[in-house]
């Protein structure tokens, strides 16, 4: 009822006022406009328009696929406008957020605070003093509860001249820049199994500290099911969960959205046929989560805590750590025996709280340095081609050590004995100090997957992993120490602890090699083989070293040394990053117009393309999304050696208004084509399209 | 040498961390859908609105539409307005026919839509509305069993006790009472094909309305 009275209001208002109102709708819970780049227009001309859209807190409204539930906005045209319905474009959808409303069952793709949707508007060639545009603003709008809207909206402009509206021009400008660019590289979708796969190549951004998420435009995928993400060399594969158990007629197409580790989402359209899916696009597991993984719920934090602390059981074993818990375990028994129970007890605690304030405090230092490197992932950057080389030789070298081919830090190793020695509750907290210490280096091998999944959450779920993995490494001398008789279920130390150690080195060979196998999907296969010569170099270098002399020490540090720089080195000769898109378009976009500049170019007989444009011209961006930003074009003006100029009309420049008034040009956008050899230009339209510029190559 | 014991002790630890790899890889797998068109549909057993337990069992030999509702949701009042009284006159179609219909509600309490039994029972008589049974699901076991995803999400069970139909009450989604008359509705076209022993032209659509409120 209030609803038909306002808009019986708004139609008395609308009637009365003239040109002037841009004051918003309100149509329930959101306020709602039409705005333009221009504020007068020229008869003939396609402007770029846009629906605008201010949400209450906590509601949504849709994409153009809604997910689940919900239904995208539209705009039905009203008989009262001079504009005919034919004039407005399709809206360019911004890509959109995931809206979990119930979660693992019902998933939408919406807006939420603002959504700016851009549409083409095609003024009538006959149209003189003013057009208005008039339209029912439809759309549902939820909450927690949904309310279908309908907003009576009107765009009045002056039909003249071409005189820009900035503020509103820059507004549309920023969310054409929000809508997808096509998908530079190729996509196939392989449905032989469920999980679907859907392998991506050559294309930027397709890292591993990205997170990606796929929107299709239809439902033949589950929209709540997460996305898991794998990557390779040269791409990257998505699991997506099959809506139906049978195959899609064709291809599947939709916005992958890869949101990189600044938070920055861009969007790319894309179409994906079936076949089977690339090589090198998988293998490599995610640093970060995707938008909806389960690495961020609290489920996930649980399981992966519980994780740690059964890798902390488990670093009891470890040769390093179970001497020192030995000898402390001997101590105990007299203890036991003479009756210090309650003393005992205390120790138990000493101890854990050492080892805890240990794990705690290395928790500090890679958050720190996680905060101060801007890295998500720290020690286990395996997607850093030097990192994983050197990793793979570390590895190496530990095997080494395990197996008891050379010596090391056994005086650290003294040095924490000494105070570990000591009596009372101070001995007890560094025996777990120690523990701690000296059980750090055999955590890798064990709890990388772990550690990995964990370098990307937030601060106090790397705590609380860290502590349950101290906690582990605690429990059984805590259990000891209160429970005096479990002291016979100790296995005592001996011989077998060497075979163990021993035994523990063939772990880290293997992890050595699957090391080689993700540094061969980064690098090449070159940068493995130099990394294998390393290894040998390495191993020659301990045998040069038990050689007596000075002389074969100094040459086996040289050679060590050698043996883990040179393949680093090598890694890091990379294997594309010249020519991706990113740095193309830097080179592209950098060189700026002169008149001058354009006199030398055409000299030389370059062809030359100059842009003029300006951040808040609206059609500017939308011919950089559609046309001047797409791979086919950068590809064709590359072959043909076009030169690409940009005049940036953002701010006022003399010399760009002298340029367009040459042109007999009211503003910005106007595109300059000079064919090779061509002193004067020819002028562009518009509205450029990929067939357009890439057909002048053709005529040049 | 390892003794007994300390061999014991470590296939100990080496089993507990295959077996939490193993609860990982286990919790990231996605149950498949278990309600698919063709495939025999899964029994429930629920309380309807008068406090008497129903059974889809119940209905055995007989077809059974199931009807996801939340009387406060706009796209359920746009087919229960009166004109054109859309779901009634399905109703009433089906019930000429012995087909069982079910309308369940899955609101969680607090939620929009939830309803008391005698609440459910004045909004069938305010709406002339003529279901077999209203089921109340405050907790979404019946919801979450079929995947119910938006009211109305609509359901047609053959007598066989195969899934006939799922999705969409029609072809127009929009909160319009005006569509309903150009769209085509699904589940009548589906009621008509298992009446004829034929074979359903649309047998699953995408389902469009308000999100099921569960808890």
């Amino acid at each position: 009822m209030t609803r038909i009275l306002f808009s019986l209001l708004a139609a008395i208002f609308l009637g009365a006022a003239a040109p002037a109102l841009a004051a918003p709708v309100d149509g329930g819970h959101a306020r709602v406009e039409l705005i333009a780049e221009r504020t007068s227009v020229m008869p003939g001309e396609t402007v770029q328009a846009a629906l605008k859209m201010d949400l209450d807190p906590g509601w949504h409204v849709y994409w153009r696929n809604a997910g689940d539930a919900g239904l995208p906005p539209q705009l039905v045209h009203r008989d009262t406008s001079t504009i005919p319905g034919g004039a407005i474009g399709d809206f360019l959808w911004p890509i959109p957020e995931l809206l979990p409303v119930v979660d693992g069952e019902i998933m939408d793709y919406g807006y939420s605070d603002q959504v700016i949707l851009p549409f083409s508007l095609m003024i009538p060639a006959a149209a003189s003093s003013t057009v208005r545009l008039d339209v029912v603003a439809d759309y549902l709008i939820c909450e927690d509860i949904c309310i279908p809207e309908y907003a009576d909206v009107s765009l009045v402009l002056d039909v003249g001249e071409a005189i820009p509206d900035p503020a509103h021009g820059t507004m549309i400008a920023d969310w054409i820049a929000r809508a997808p660019t096509d998908f530079a590289g190729e996509a196939r979708l392989d449905t032989s199994a469920a999980p679907w796969q859907l392998s991506l190549r050559g294309a930027p951004g397709l890292t591993r500290d990205a997170a990606l998420r796929f929107f299709p435009f239809a439902h033949e995928i589950s929209h709540p099911a997460g996305q898991p993400a794998s990557f390779g060399a040269d791409g990257a594969t998505l699991s997506l969960t099959p809506a139906r158990p049978d195959a899609p007629d064709g291809p599947l197409e939709g916005v992958l959205v890869v949101e990189q580790a600044d938070g920055t989402r861009t969007g790319y359209e894309l179409s994906a046929e079936q076949g089977a899916v690339f090589g090198n696009t998988s293998g490599l597991a995610a640093t970060r989560s995707g938008p909806s993984g389960a690495g961020g719920s609290p489920a996930g934090l649980i399981t992966l805590a519980f994780f740690a602390l059964v890798g902390g059981l488990v670093l009891n074993l470890m040769p390093c750590v179970l001497p020192v818990l030995s000898i402390k375990a001997m101590g105990m028994v007299s203890a036991a025996a003479s009756g210090h129970a309650k003393e005992l007890r205390s120790h138990g605690l000493w101890y854990t709280a050492g080892v805890l304030v240990s794990f705690a405090a290395l928790a500090a230092v890679i958050i720190a340095v996680r905060a101060a490197t801007g890295t998500a992932t720290l020690g286990f950057q395996l997607q850093n081609a030097p990192t994983v080389a050197i990793l793979a030789l570390i590895m190496f070298v530990i095997g080494l050590w395990l197996m008891g081919l050379f010596e090391l830090g056994s005086s650290i190793q003294n040095t924490g004995s000494n105070l570990a020695s000591r009596n009372g509750a101070a001995g007890a907290f560094f025996t777990g100090i120690l523990a701690a210490v000296v059980g750090a280096p055999c955590v890798g091998p064990f709890l990388g997957v772990a550690l990995g999944a964990v370098m990307t959450q937030p601060a106090p779920a790397v705590f609380v992993v860290f502590l349950a993995m101290g906690f582990g490494l605690a429990l059984p001398f805590l259990l000891l120490s209160f429970v005096p008789g479990l002291q016979r279920l100790l296995p005592k130390p001996g011989k077998w602890m060497e075979t163990l150690k021993q035994f523990f080195a063939f772990p880290m060979f293997l992890t050595a090699a699957w090391l080689l196998s993700v540094l061969g999907a980064l690098a090449g296969h070159g940068a493995v083989a130099w990394t294998v010569a390393g290894a040998t170099g390495i191993a020659f270098a301990i045998w040069l070293a038990r050689k007596p002399g000075t002389p074969a020490r100094i040459a086996a540090l040289l050679v060590l040394v050698a043996a883990f720089a040179y393949p680093a080195l090598r890694a890091t000769v990379p294997g594309g990053t010249e020519g991706t898109p990113t740095a193309y378009a830097a080179k592209y976009e950098t060189e700026a117009w002169s008149p001058e500049r354009v006199a030398e170019l055409t000299a030389e007989g370059r062809p030359v393309f100059v842009d003029f444009t300006a951040t808040w011209c609206a059609t500017c961006q939308l011919n950089k999304l559609s046309t001047l930003k797409t791979s086919a074009v950068h590809a064709a003006f590359a072959d043909a050696n076009v030169a690409f100029l940009v005049a940036d009309f953002t701010r006022k420049d003399p010399v760009i208004a002298a340029e367009l008034r040459l042109r007999e040009r009211a503003g910005v956008p106007m595109y300059l084509w000079y064919r090779a050899g061509a002193a004067e230009p020819d002028i562009l339209p518009e509205i450029l399209s990929k067939d357009l510029v890439i057909g002048l190559l053709d005529g040049s | 040498m390892f003794s007994r014991r300390n061999i014991s002790l470590a296939a100990g630890m080496a089993a507990a961390v295959a077996l939490t790899a193993g609860a990982l890889i286990a919790s990231t797998a996605d149950a498949s859908p278990l309600v698919v068109p063709g495939q025999p549909v899964p029994g429930f057993t629920g309380t309807n609105s008068h406090g008497e337990s129903v059974s889809l069992a119940d209905f055995s030999g007989r077809t059974v539409v199931l009807e996801w509702t939340n009387d406060g949701c706009p796209f359920v009042q746009k087919h229960y307005a009166t004109p054109p009284a859309n779901m009634q006159a399905l109703q009433s179609y089906a019930a000429a026919d012995d087909v069982v219909w079910l309308s369940v509600i899955s609101s969680a309490p607090g939620k929009q839509g939830h309803v008391t039994g005698d609440e459910a029972n004045a909004l069938t008589a305010v709406r002339d509305a003529i279901p077999s049974h209203v089921l109340l699901d405050p907790t979404g076991e019946i919801g979450h069993l079929y995947g119910a995803k938006t009211t109305p999400h609509m359901y047609v069970i053959k007598p066989d006790g195969t899934l006939a139909y799922e999705g969409a009450i029609d072809s127009k989604p929009s909160a319009r009472i005006d569509d309903i008359a150009e769209a085509n509705n699904y589940v009548r076209a589906a009621l008509d094909s298992v009446a004829a022993g034929e074979a359903v032209a649309v047998s699953s659509s995408k389902p469009y309305g308000c999100s099921v409120k569960y808890e």
